[in-house]
């Protein structure tokens, strides 16, 4: 969330009402088609996936271009298990889970070419309870989703959150690290700012089911998602737009992630 | 041209002299109407020779003694003359008369005075009240620094955005000098209007290139603000009620001719409309600034006068009770000139400047206030010694303590979060200089000298040691006053300007700077909470070397002015910012985020002006280029500054129709500056991401714009005169991009789509000004 984007344009809006939007024709270049890794494993069975694909030219459509025929396998000390490709680019292990202090190793294998990382599956933080409160938001009443937790002051801690509306995600990355909140009660606000006002996917009606999970992830995985939605949603103004902060070594861009998840779903009152 | 010719007998006690004697003729030069002292005003010699007034309306000239015929001169004034015989050390103070004596007429009559040819400064660009006052600016508050920006070699960083760039040079490489207090922010309302009001300024210099020694501490520039006296003749009143703002401006004698004060204030009421709206999104929300100048003069006796001038500033920003940002600055400088001799001139000055800004975040459980500053406490002391009629000699030391706090965290009892700050930062900033103008011969002169200048990191705090990928290899103790880090540079600054002949000059120069404090901005726009930060034992003195050219010629009896001047800069220990940086974070290891390379900028700049007539104005065009160097970006490949603008064009006219009516209009035109846009993207948790692979690879849409003004003259009473002013921002209603952002398009989620913002587009106002 840029909020220095949102009150410049608030303020040239309050001030003359003029700032104005278009879609405009960029000649944006090709690209090197390079190779996207989406690793992730929790401490659910059945979570374990790995997606590979390519990165695509700003004029294609938005499908996902799956990567068929690689080696996906990972690794907990001397154990391996392999992935089987279950759709075009997707690879899962369904009996597969890990425990939390635990540290994994993927290595995906692509026409010969090696790409690995590790991660550690973090200590898993629970909700104390999921509400939904209602805030003054740019002058409007409004729903938003509430998570409420303990976070440890023991250990530095990172969270992700994924909030589902009417049974529909909500694009938008929820990331937070404990730095200025260590050992605290944490009310965490799902917000979702920046829609347009006539646009009403994502309002929050009484009668609605919400659905929030909370991931616990490791400091790597924070880094990657929090570069991400900072710099390469292409959303914001950042002078440094750039691929997100990858944990994975070869030439590819994503992410392997261990984590943990708590799912709970509330009926709006 | 009128100019009245000032005839003064001055009866001379006869003293035994040999022809060879010299003697020495000093004093100041003032304005009659409003006792102003003058800078920069021109004292020529008949027979060859001259000297102008120094920032303090003071001149100093040794002639052979025998008969001389003097002339004075400033812009805009009536030109004074003096015929005497000289036989001793003499002091002549001098009052120049307004060339109309109507007050607020558009005079454009022309200047009495012609730039000069002869002195080695280059780079130097000065500002009329006139050029000011009616080049057509948004919302009709006029502006100096928005008027600068229409002179080559200096760029707007674009609409809603407050910096400027220089001749290559970043936002934060320009020294803003408020009666020498250095402006660390110099924009009010997220950068539409500048924190100077041209009400309360008398002079405004700004240096390209061949800084003097006296001048240090930023790489591209210097812009040199001076306030108004005061009135120390008349009390007189003026005022402006515009669309958005309302100013006012007293000013008067204390006592006639020995002392005078100005206050200057300003408010926008753009906010008190919002009130009155029904919707509940506008009228809870708060969006306004107020400025006020003041300055007080006060002569002690014929060789000591005091000044004290101040400015305060706040901008206020408010979002209901959710979200709030206010900011500011505050300068304060008390300054005493003192007259040794009528050869030696010496100013003190004690300057305060502080800027500051407030967060504060008041969201559900979310209660905050984040507050971050910084503090100057300045010690100038300069003499100047006119040895000679061909020497100048200027010399100085200057020592400036600062206070940095990043980020303090204040929360109340209930807010989940954790009250924590970054640490403050300290150093002092120490500089010697001594420059010297020499005049050589008829056709050469050459400006000399030499600035050290040292910068000295203090504890207490934690200072870092990093590895390659900017992690934290160990943390350096310091003891409160301990000694982190001290840096050391000389910097030559020399000047030359050859006359070849009345009509035309060369000049050349090289300057080196040095900068010290860094202004970290992760941002394609500015804000007024983008981070200054010191050098540290990791963030390296920025340095840069400026060589430059220039051709100067008057053509048609010099009402036409022709300049080029071209430039070539290397610079060292540049700053640019990691891929996904954060500078935001709470770890007082700012490093970690930055990277540090070189650059250089190249450029060459035109301007064409008509200085008189009624039909006036200029044609300004800047071909350059500007690049950057550093390991870890667009694999240590040189790529493009975020600044760097191929073409720049200014055309700027004005036209007095008749006694009435004055038309302006101005355009412009620049490349679009380069940014970083996705060559491709991808699927990341079902949610589009870009894919990026250079850094400022692409450019922004190029810039245009038309601005066209009318001033109309009221009817005028005995003291009373007024105007109107209209103005049209954007006439042809242009939508220049100022950000562009990507998304999945609307109508097909399967697309994606590149969408651009534009601020302004169209904007007409009307303001009223008085006089009395």
């Amino acid at each position: 969330m840029t909020m220095r984007y949102t009150y410049i344009l608030l303020g040239a809006a309050l001030l003359l009402g003029t700032a104005c939007e278009k879609e405009i024709d960029l000649n944006l270049n090709g690209n090197d088609n390079k190779l996207v890794i989406e690793g992730v494993l929790t401490d659910i069975k059945g979570d374990c996936s790995v997606k590979l694909s390519r990165t695509k030219d700003f004029a294609d459509d938005n499908t996902f271009a799956g990567v068929s025929g690689a080696k996906v396998q990972i690794f907990f000390n001397g154990d391996t298990t392999l992935l089987a490709e279950t759709t075009t680019g997707v690879y899962t292990a369904p009996e597969l889970s890990g425990v939390s202090g635990n540290t994994y190793g993927l290595l995906v294998t692509v026409d010969g070419e090696q790409y690995s990382s590790t991660c550690r599956m973090p200590s898993k933080v629970l909700m104390d309870s999921l509400s939904i409160v209602e805030e003054d938001l740019f002058g409007d009443i409004t729903k938003v989703t509430n998570v409420s937790f303990k976070d440890p002051g023991s250990e530095t801690n990172f969270y992700r959150f994924q909030q589902y509306i009417r049974g529909n995600k909500v694009k938008r990355y929820y990331v937070r690290n404990d730095d200025l909140t260590n050992g605290n009660d944490i009310n965490a606000r799902l917000y979702i700012l920046g829609e347009d006002d006539d646009d009403h996917e994502y309002d929050i009606n009484s009668g609605d089911e919400v659905t929030v999970e909370m991931l616990n992830i490791d400091a790597s995985v924070y880094k990657y998602f929090y570069s991400l939605s900072n710099s390469a949603t292409g959303e914001n103004d950042s002078a440094t737009p750039a691929n997100p902060v990858s944990n994975i070594s070869g030439n590819a861009i994503g992410y392997f992630s261990a984590h943990t998840v708590e799912k709970k779903t509330i009926v709006v009152p | 041209m009128k100019s009245k010719l000032l005839l003064i007998a001055v009866s001379l006690m006869a003293i035994k002299a040999t022809a060879q004697q010299k003697h020495t003729i000093s004093g100041t030069i003032k304005s009659k109407a409003k006792g102003e002292t003058l800078i920069g005003a021109t004292v020529r010699v008949s027979g060859g020779g001259g000297t102008v007034t120094n920032e303090y309306g003071f001149y100093s000239i040794t002639l052979t003694d025998g008969k001389h015929k003097l002339e004075y001169s400033s812009m805009g004034l009536q030109t004074g003359q003096l015929e005497f015989v000289l036989r001793k050390d003499t002091v002549i103070n001098l009052s120049l008369e307004d060339e109309s004596v109507a007050l607020g007429a558009v005079t454009i009559t022309g200047t009495s005075t012609k730039r000069s040819l002869s002195t080695p400064q280059m780079g130097l660009e000065k500002l009329t009240t006139k050029e000011m006052k009616n080049v057509p600016v948004l919302l009709g508050e006029r502006d100096a620094i928005k008027v600068i920006q229409l002179l080559p070699g200096i760029k707007s960083a674009g609409d809603g955005n407050a910096g400027m760039y220089v001749r290559g040079g970043a936002a934060d490489q320009n020294l803003i000098l408020l009666d020498e207090a250095p402006v660390y922010n110099a924009s009010h309302l997220l950068g539409f209007f500048s924190t100077f009001n041209s009400d309360a300024i008398k002079d405004i210099a700004v240096y390209k290139g061949g800084m003097p020694a006296q001048y240090g501490g930023r790489l591209s520039s210097v812009l040199d603000i001076k306030m108004n006296d005061g009135n120390n003749q008349d009390f007189g009143v003026s005022g402006g009620i515009g669309l958005i703002s309302a100013k006012l401006n007293v000013e008067g004698p204390i006592q006639k001719d020995r002392s005078s004060f100005l206050v200057t204030g300003r408010r926008t009421y753009a906010d008190m409309f919002l009130k009155l709206s029904s919707d509940s999104s506008l009228n809870n929300n708060k969006l306004y600034f107020y400025d006020i100048n003041a300055k007080l003069n006060y002569e002690l006796g014929d060789k000591d006068k005091l000044y004290l001038s101040g400015y305060f500033g706040k901008d206020k920003l408010g979002v209901g009770d959710l979200f709030g940002l206010q900011w500011g600055n505050t300068t304060a400088t008390l300054r005493w000139n003192h007259i040794f001799s009528n050869k030696l001139f010496s100013n003190t000055s004690l300057i305060y400047s502080n800027y500051d800004y407030t967060i504060s975040i008041n969201s559900g459980s979310v209660n905050a206030d984040i507050y971050s500053k910084i503090r100057d406490y300045n010690l100038k002391e300069e003499l100047q010694w006119y040895p000679s009629s061909s020497h100048s000699v200027r010399f100085g030391i200057n020592s400036i303590y600062h206070t940095i706090t990043p980020g303090q965290v204040t929360t109340s009892e209930t807010s989940q979060i954790n009250a924590r700050s970054l640490e403050d930062r300290y150093s002092w900033e120490n500089a010697a200089y001594l420059t010297d103008s020499w005049k050589m011969s008829d056709n050469l002169s050459v400006t000399y000298g030499v600035r050290l200048s040292t910068f000295s990191i203090l504890g207490k705090g934690d200072f870092f040691n990093l590895d390659k990928e900017g992690e934290i290899l160990d943390t350096l103790h310091y003891k409160k006053g301990e000694f982190v880090k001290t840096y050391v540079n000389l910097e030559p600054r020399l000047a030359l300007s050859y006359k070849l002949n009345t009509t035309s000059s060369l000049k050349a120069s090289y300057v080196r700077n040095t900068q010290n404090l860094h202004l970290i901005s992760n941002s394609t726009t500015s804000s007024p909470t983008d981070k200054w930060v010191a050098s540290t034992n990791i963030i390296k003195p920025e340095i840069s070397d400026q060589y430059s050219i220039g051709f100067y010629k008057d053509l048609f009896n010099g009402d036409y002015e022709l300049t080029v001047e071209t430039y070539y800069k290397s610079l060292q220990n540049q700053i640019d910012y990691r891929d996904g940086a954060n500078v935001n974070s709470v770890s007082n290891a700012i490093e970690s985020e930055l990277l540090f390379g070189k650059g250089r900028a190249y450029g060459i700049e035109w301007l064409f002006k008509k200085r008189v007539g009624k039909f006036n104005g200029w044609v300004s065009y800047t071909l350059s280029k500007t690049e950057r160097q550093i390991d870890g970006i667009n694999d240590d490949k040189w790529y493009n500054a975020r600044q760097d603008r191929t073409h720049d064009i200014a055309i700027v006219a004005m036209y007095q129709l008749s006694k009435k009516w004055t038309l302006s209009a101005n355009w412009i035109y620049y490349t679009g500056d380069a940014v970083t846009y996705p060559s491709g993207k991808y699927q990341i948790d079902g949610q589009t991401v870009y894919y990026f692979t250079g850094r400022n690879a692409y450019r922004m849409p190029n810039y245009h714009r038309l601005d066209l003004g009318a001033t109309l003259q009221l009817k005028k009473r005995r003291r009373w005169s007024s105007e109107l002013a209209f103005s049209v921002y954007n006439a042809y209603g242009r939508e220049n991009a100022y950000t562009i952002t990507f998304e999945d398009s609307k109508e097909d989620p399967n697309k994606t789509v590149a969408k651009q913002t534009a601020l302004f587009k169209f904007i007409p106002s009307i303001s009223y000004n008085f006089k009395f």
